[in-house]
């Protein structure tokens, strides 16, 4: 089910009273959202469900066995399982085949004739996202951070509708204690919710689709047919509908659970005004950020032993975060590029902090300076994440570089100012949307859902016909 | 000491303008926010109510496109006597959306009196036309979703020839076909296309959305049957008539990319259904090539495959992963075969 439809609209609006209703009751409140979170996921299709439940299933096993057992070899052989079955069913649903073409191709390249058994299996929607959510529950159960919970309270914690497709990646210990005790129907921040659910339609449906439909596909799908000024913008407009795509996903899933009356954690904070690498992936999917660098980077020795090893972790952890995007050899490639970008500002850092140089905060032109780099760098990064190989990436570099007198053919005003609103509302001061949701949650009930019903007018008529599905659904 | 009743209404005082946050934000009650969701679905609807009502006749047929449909025939109806339809229709033509919703009866009829254009000068008949780098052959590739790489595809592959030059990106719009010009008048837009742009090959492709019985559009007194059914299949091929003479009227070649099997058995035989007329009219019109490819992208056992043997032996996903939609190298091979319809039809001198 795809949140910007009137299917998710007619499901909504027979969950959240039920929610409500049903919340004083937390044992039948459990029951009725996990058949709401299974009638949600199971909508794209409902084989998929039985992945969800056997993953339910095997992860309670193991942390209530972890729980129960004192051995430290016996916990730790224990966790091993737990994470070669999750990484294990990731790797069958969405590296096997990958991997096995590969493998296979190299063997031929080399004369040798082999035929791998392919699996074609259907990637199910979401498997990243839940398959990291139950990892980070028995990883924290197994650290002693975190007792087990319920069964049927974890079962809810990983089906829960509005993050189970495409995150944000909610860790147990922040979702899990929420449903112990019912939410306060009185106090729910409604202004905020429906702020985020109005911006992430408008996001998703007018900007990110219309770019890619303008100019993104276009320059990404045959870039030796454009000049420079179309790679380009091309390029910065991929960049937009990324944000505009993935932002407008999680906007719309927190401000769904906020109206449930649960609190996800903020997965965006206006990337494109990043400083630096490391200030970008503290702004981008900082919920995948932050789980790698609590159970990746940190448990590899993180910063502590060394520049070298620093160096290596940093390698690791962005080149398996690009695998976790996707099996491609374009993601690792981006992922690499991002860990040469952190290794040499640490580097770079490192090295002024040995010659005894303070590192103080860009300020003025610095800063501007700094944003524009470190945008460029993302940009750079997208090519190679959207391209369909690395050649094709190079390709369309190689229009930016050359292709300069050739006369834009998709560079539009709309383009442009899709772009620039994509880019320009990062840079609004946080206190201008909290004027607005302060107003907004002055207005009276009819009047707000009235105001509500004018954006999805707006979102409805500026949008195109049917909206494609979003980006990180296939992650 | 106040009594239960005096209580209550202050309760409900309360609640119904709890103090602002820490934020200045006042939060709401839940029986509020249910009415505000409430009154912005129902208002929203009744704006929106063309829009819905497009996008349910777009959804694949089944019990859900049928309830939708019932559910938003009287909300458009009344969304249009209360004019509450205005707004989006004043926003849609502010914001240069494309017109919908065709009068009954006036798709795929050839209602522009401008003659065709005239056959290519000093051709002898049966002489393949030459096209080199200094006069390049004009293609145009146009369709549905499933087009959309494979048409990527044939412009890199067609343009590195350099004897075939894209007059345009590939001109793709999702969910359209033939059975609704009231979404996407597939007929008009080919028409203006082929003015604008005078290409001398098309490739088009249509009908992944066209598998199912609703047709808007229909001439007067004619009514269609179920999906495959003889008043349907008579229907969609007068649309595949129509649209092959006009464009054999304009260009010197078109080729029609027909549906792939897909992962899904049911959808296959529904698409089985759509590639015969294509394949019909196809051998009936002078200067029109089928394309199979669903013969191209079966696998050895002649089932659906997602991976296949490049021209090197090599593995290749050639399917996305929706089990309908091609990956790049689909596209790929759908072009090197556009490729050979091309130079058997043309003399494409100068090229690689």
């Amino acid at each position: 089910m795809l949140f910007p439809t009137a299917t998710f609209a007619i499901f909504f609006l027979l969950v959240l009273p039920l929610n409500w209703l049903l919340m004083p009751d937390p044992p039948r409140w459990r029951i009725f959202m996990l058949v709401a979170s299974y009638v949600f996921y199971g909508w794209w299709d409902w084989r998929f469900c039985f992945l969800l439940a056997a993953s339910t299933l095997v992860n309670q096993v193991f942390a209530v066995a972890l729980h129960r057992t004192a051995g430290r070899r016996s916990r730790k052989l224990l966790l091993l399982a737990d994470v070669v079955f999750n990484l294990g069913v990731l790797g069958a649903f969405k590296y096997y085949d990958f991997f096995a073409t590969s493998f296979q191709n190299s063997l031929s390249d080399a004369g040798l004739h082999v035929s791998p058994m392919l699996l074609g299996a259907v990637l199910p929607v979401g498997i990243s996202f839940f398959t990291f959510m139950a990892l980070s529950y028995v990883i924290d159960v197994y650290r002693g951070d975190f007792t087990p919970t319920s069964l049927m309270k974890f079962a809810v914690y990983l089906s829960f509708f509005p993050h189970v497709v495409a995150g944000p990646i909610v860790r147990a210990r922040e979702l899990i204690p929420q449903f112990r005790t019912p939410r306060d129907p009185r106090r729910i921040d409604a202004s905020r919710a429906f702020f985020l659910i109005a911006s992430g339609l408008f996001l998703k449906v007018v900007i990110a689709t219309y770019l890619a439909d303008a100019i993104v596909d276009d320059v990404f799908g045959t870039p030796e047919r454009y000049g420079a000024v179309d790679a380009l913008v091309g390029v910065y407009a991929y960049a937009v509908q990324i944000f505009a795509d993935f932002c407008g996903y999680t906007n719309i899933a927190i401000g769904v659970a906020l109206l449930l009356g649960f609190q996800f954690p903020q997965n965006f904070d206006n990337p494109y005004t990043a400083t630096s690498p490391r200030d970008f992936w503290r702004r981008w999917h900082i919920t995948l950020s932050r789980w790698l660098r609590d159970y990746l980077y940190i448990p590899l020795g993180g910063n502590r032993k060394g520049d070298l090893v620093t160096y290596r972790n940093l390698m690791i952890v962005m080149l398996l975060g690009g695998l976790w995007h996707g099996a491609g050899w374009p993601f690792v490639f981006w992922g690499g590029l991002w860990g040469v970008a952190l290794v040499g500002e640490h580097w770079w850092d490192t090295r002024r902090r040995a010659r005894g140089e303070e590192l103080p905060a860009p300020t003025g032109l610095g800063r501007a300076w700094r944003r524009v780099a470190t945008f460029n760098l993302a940009c750079l990064g997208w090519v190679f994440f959207r391209a369909e190989s690395i050649g094709d990436a190079f390709t369309l570099l190689g229009r930016i570089v050359t292709g300069w007198g050739e006369a834009p053919q998709l560079v539009t005003v709309g383009v442009l100012l899709a772009i620039a609103v994509g880019i320009g509302g990062q840079y609004v001061p946080t206190d201008v949307f909290g004027r607005l949701m302060a107003s907004f949650s002055r207005l009276s009930p009819v009047a707000q859902g009235a105001c509500l019903a004018l954006g999805l007018t707006v979102v409805g008529a500026l949008g195109p016909e049917g909206v494609a599905p979003f980006i990180y659904y296939r992650f | 000491m106040e009594t239960p009743t005096a209580t209550r209404p202050a309760v409900r005082r309360r609640e119904r303008a709890a103090a602002p946050d820490e934020t200045g934000r006042r939060p709401l009650a839940a029986g509020h926010v249910i009415v505000v969701v409430l009154v912005a679905l129902a208002l929203g609807t009744l704006l929106n109510a063309r829009g819905l009502r497009s996008s349910a006749e777009l959804r694949e047929p089944g019990w859900q496109r049928e309830t939708t449909l019932a559910l938003t025939r009287p909300l458009a109806w009344v969304s249009g006597a209360t004019l509450l339809d205005r707004p989006r229709a004043a926003l849609e033509d502010a914001a240069g959306h494309e017109e919908a919703g065709l009068k009954s009866g006036t798709a795929f009829q050839a209602d522009d009196t401008s003659p065709p254009l005239p056959p290519p000068a000093g051709e002898e008949p049966r002489q393949r036309p030459v096209f080199s780098p200094s006069h390049p052959a004009r293609l145009w590739v146009a369709g549905d979703s499933l087009v959309v790489t494979p048409g990527e595809s044939m412009i890199r592959a067609a343009e590195d020839t350099r004897a075939v030059r894209a007059v345009a990106p590939v001109d793709g719009h999702i969910s359209t076909g033939l059975s609704r010009p009231d979404v996407f008048d597939w007929y008009r837009h080919i028409r203006r296309e082929l003015q604008r742009r005078k290409p001398d090959v098309v490739v088009l492709g249509f009908g992944g959305n066209d598998d199912h019985p609703y047709m808007t559009g229909l001439p007067k007194g004619v009514t269609v049957d179920d999906f495959g059914g003889p008043t349907w299949t008579r229907e969609y091929r007068r649309r595949v008539d129509a649209v092959m003479e006009l464009v054999t009227g304009r260009a010197r070649l078109l080729v029609w990319m027909g549906l792939p099997i897909t992962r899904d058995a049911d959808q296959t035989r529904r698409f089985e259904v759509i590639n015969a007329v294509v394949h019909d009219a196809a051998a009936e019109h002078e200067g029109v090539v089928y394309l199979d490819t669903y013969t191209m992208f079966a696998g050895g056992d002649g089932g659906y495959a997602e991976y296949l043997p490049d021209g090197q032996g090599a593995l290749v996903k050639v399917r996305g992963a929706d089990g309908v939609h091609f990956e790049r190298a689909g596209g790929d091979r759908v072009a090197a075969e556009l490729l050979k319809r091309l130079r058997d039809a043309f003399d494409l001198r100068g090229s690689g």
